[in-house]
């Protein structure tokens, strides 16, 4: 292990932005993942040229470096796995410009979402990816990650709202990429290759992204199904009528039941409900997607049809949806909520036999697994519930998984919709993604020659995702 | 790496819930401490994932950690922001019982009585939480896991032998500072609102603005935790410097957990009577009382006041 030179950090950081203590770098070895692992010091950096000398320094002495937003990622992106320095970016937290005219803003990455759209929102605008972690994800961590949420299905995801941004390289050298515009026809576009490299290629110091205007009427909906295949067809026959959604949810039976059993919302309990939803700036345009939308649903043996553009009842038909979280956390006191496996994308037409594969994953291997999402851009949440304190439920997850995983592939799926790779998903990645595996090895190489940034996610994590690093849970017996 | 493993009595009961924490991090928004700070080891999550550092051996329980967990001000959002219904601050006093056991009384951010003490037990009269008591041969003893940081004592003692030695920016000293650099900072500043955390003001939370954006901007927010630190003094500075008026925000009647609104509606009442005697319009100082977490409703209060405000203009 190559020693940190600490007195040549705190040269570049200032005292202030430097911590060592043994209980900061434990607090900072967790994320959202089921993973711990601590760096060697945390740093910082307040400016891009601290962030550049930190580089070079760390290119020269062979340490690695983990650049770290909100600290909200769900599978192991910002767990220092091989130690080394931990860059928080929180402090480069400055909204540089919102330009109208020519609609982007400039920020630094350590910008949180939520305060973003708060800035932007007196414009009539807001920055649409927005993932349900929006009160605390930064914009570099959405970046890293290629971030997106329940609108995205309308809206698009971080890639497609990133124009430009400038960059520290592992060398620290900075480079500018992308433009000001909307468009660019021109060579690699090396922005957008940054955005889901989770801090793998480099560090970003400022990015230019764009915005949308904020819709005048916003019409929700909701129907349900006795039949999980029922909701799939309708979700596939909505994504083929040229509807355009700006949301499009999946809630299924278990997510129900745990509301239910948790928050006692007597909602029906039926094998899955969908949720939809239209937005626009003229009413009779919204509603009449959202008229289509309820018309596919009852075609498709929907019941319960219902839709408004009130907000108080738009809040109460969502609640269900926003209360499935805690409802999962507290839907057995001897069992703990895991973000695993816990975001794939699989083709519409297939949605409902991957909701009925991971129930069946799930009973097969003695854990208990929901199935919901963003199914407007094919993307199914799930969680796994299990008690985290027995091997043997570790093991029960570790095969459902697989299968899961090994479904998705033969339906030409994608491992990961929003949540990243990280170290939980590189298994089933790098089968994902076998033919482009020494392509995406040989831009790492010409990039970070040295390794150091972000070393063992993605392509480079272990093998075996539950023994990566210590798991955050007390494994007892 | 595994130590010794320390006896947790009173901790061991939350494991499980600590398992539940799904550590998403929702928590630090609304921490105080976390947004004075901006490190990730002084937000509520942090405490969980020490809390079960200590219970499973992995973090040595040295000096420093136990200060750790004698930081918080209890004003709970982060309980209420939780996405699993992790009992934090339950968590936290469980730990806290089981660090005094052990030799370690914090302070962190509960309060201490220096030697100047002059024994008029004032504070202990005035603690809402029954935390301070008179020891004959120790003088005024703390029990810092009744001690909720709540201020009054500082507030009430005459002789300020009373301080918070972790303030996370909540000190006076550092409100008034802050108050004056605001006021001075441009032409357009006219008000400063105290708010408690309790009422959860609408700002920005953990981003800077573009100081083009900033240019116009009228009032500035200090959160100093809970009505019940609010003194004089804070009330007086911003009129002294150039201030049109002072917003207080504080709980509803009979919902703040240290009864600091009613110490607050006193000292504003009071406030008002100096500004009359001054012939200055009493209404340039006002209090309101906003729900825990009422955002919408602090803005609107912020602008209904700045609405008045600019209608009577700078004081002459």
């Amino acid at each position: 292990m190559n020693t940190v030179d600490i007195p040549r950090l705190r040269e570049i950081v200032g005292e202030k932005n430097i911590k060592t203590d043994p209980l900061d770098l434990y607090a900072y070895g967790a994320d959202a993942s089921v993973y711990h692992a601590s760096p060697w010091v945390i740093v910082r950096p307040d400016n891009t040229g601290q962030v550049q000398k930190l580089m070079a320094y760390a290119n020269d002495a062979k340490i690695p470096v983990v650049p770290r937003g909100g600290g909200s990622g769900m599978c192991g992106q910002t767990v220092a796995i091989q130690g080394g320095i931990l860059l928080d970016m929180k402090n480069m937290n400055r909204i540089l410009e919102i330009n109208m005219p020519d609609v982007y803003c400039r920020v630094e990455p350590g910008v949180v979402d939520d305060d973003l759209n708060a800035a932007l929102k007196p414009y009539g605008v807001f920055y649409p990816p927005t993932p349900a972690s929006s009160r605390i994800a930064t914009i570099g961590g959405e970046i890293g990650n290629n971030a997106s949420g329940v609108r995205s299905v309308k809206y698009g995801a971080t890639r497609d709202a990133v124009m430009g941004m400038k960059v520290v390289l592992a060398n620290g050298d900075l480079v500018t990429l992308g433009a000001h515009t909307r468009v660019e026809a021109s060579g690699y576009q090396l922005h957008k290759l940054i955005v889901g490299s989770e801090g793998t290629l480099g560090v970003v110091v400022e990015a230019i992204i764009g915005f949308v205007p904020i819709p005048e009427f916003r019409c929700l909906g909701v129907a349900n199904f006795d039949t999980l295949r029922d909701a799939g067809n309708a979700i596939a026959d909505i994504m083929a009528s040229g509807t355009i959604p700006s949301m499009l949810e999946l809630v299924d039976d278990v997510a129900i039941k745990a509301v239910n059993k948790t928050m006692n919302l007597g909602l029906k309990e039926v094998a899955a409900s969908l949720l939809f939803e239209a937005d626009g700036k003229v009413m009779e345009a919204v509603e009449y997607e959202v008229q289509k939308m309820k018309e596919i649903c009852e075609k498709n043996n929907g019941a319960d049809l219902w839709y408004s553009f009130d907000a108080k009842e738009r809040e109460q038909i969502f609640m269900g949806r926003k209360k499935l979280f805690p409802a999962l956390s507290q839907f057995d006191t001897s069992m703990a909520s895991t973000s695993l496996a816990d975001d794939m994308a699989v083709p519409y037409s297939k949605m409902a036999d991957m909701a009925a594969k991971i129930h069946e994953a799930a009973e097969k291997n003695g854990i208990v697994m929901t199935a919901y999402g963003h199914c407007g851009s094919g993307c199914m949440h799930t969680k796994i519930m299990m008690d985290t304190s027995k091997k043997e439920q570790w093991a029960g997850a570790k095969r459902a998984i697989a299968e899961i995983y090994e479904y998705v592939n033969s339906i030409h799926g994608t491992t990961s919709a929003e949540h990243g790779i990280g170290i939980s998903k590189a298994d089933a990645f790098r089968t994902e993604k076998m033919d482009s595996l020494k392509m995406m090895a040989a831009v790492k190489a010409a990039l970070d020659p040295n390794n150091i940034l972000n070393p063992g996610k993605l392509q480079q994590a272990p093998e075996d995702w539950v023994t990566a690093t210590d798991l955050r849970y007390a494994v007892n017996s | 790496m595994q130590t010794e493993k320390t006896k947790f009595e009173n901790l061991e009961k939350w494991e499980g819930m600590l398992a539940k924490c799904i550590r998403c991090g929702y928590c630090y928004e609304h921490c105080p401490m976390f947004k004075y700070t901006r490190w990730e080891s002084d937000a509520p999550r942090a405490k969980n994932i020490l809390a079960h550092g200590l219970l499973t051996g992995e973090v040595e329980l040295t000096p420093a950690v136990a200060e750790k967990s004698f930081n918080c001000f209890f004003c709970k959002r982060c309980e209420a922001a939780c996405s699993s219904g992790v009992k934090i601050t339950d968590i936290m006093l469980d730990l806290r019982r089981d660090l005094v056991k052990l030799g370690y009384n914090g302070p962190g951010t509960t309060s201490i009585t220096d030697r100047s003490c002059a024994r008029c037990l004032q504070c202990v009269r005035a603690c809402p939480h029954d935390a301070r008591e008179f020891i004959d041969g120790e003088g005024i003893v703390v029990d810092p896991v009744k001690c909720k940081s709540c201020g009054i004592c500082v507030e009430i003692c005459p002789i300020e032998a009373i301080t918070i030695p972790l303030s996370f920016g909540t000190d006076k000293v550092e409100l008034e500072q802050r108050a004056v650099e605001f006021l001075h900072s441009r032409e357009s500043a006219k008000v400063i609102m105290y708010a408690c955390n309790w009422s959860y003001h609408p700002d920005i939370q953990n981003s800077r603005l573009p100081e083009s954006e900033l240019e116009e901007k009228e009032y500035e927010i200090l959160v100093n935790l809970c009505g019940g630190r609010i003194d004089q003094n804070l009330l007086l500075t911003p009129f002294l410097n150039q201030a049109w008026g002072v917003l207080v925000g504080v709980c509803p009647d009979g919902e703040c957990n240290h009864d600091g609104n009613e110490a607050a509606k006193k000292r504003v009442k009071r406030m008002k009577e100096t500004l009359e005697n001054l012939d200055i319009n009493p209404d340039r100082i006002h209090l309101v009382q906003i729900p825990a977490g009422d955002k919408q409703l602090c803005q609107a209060e912020i602008d209904t006041f700045m609405e008045k405000i600019n209608q009577m203009g700078p004081i002459r």
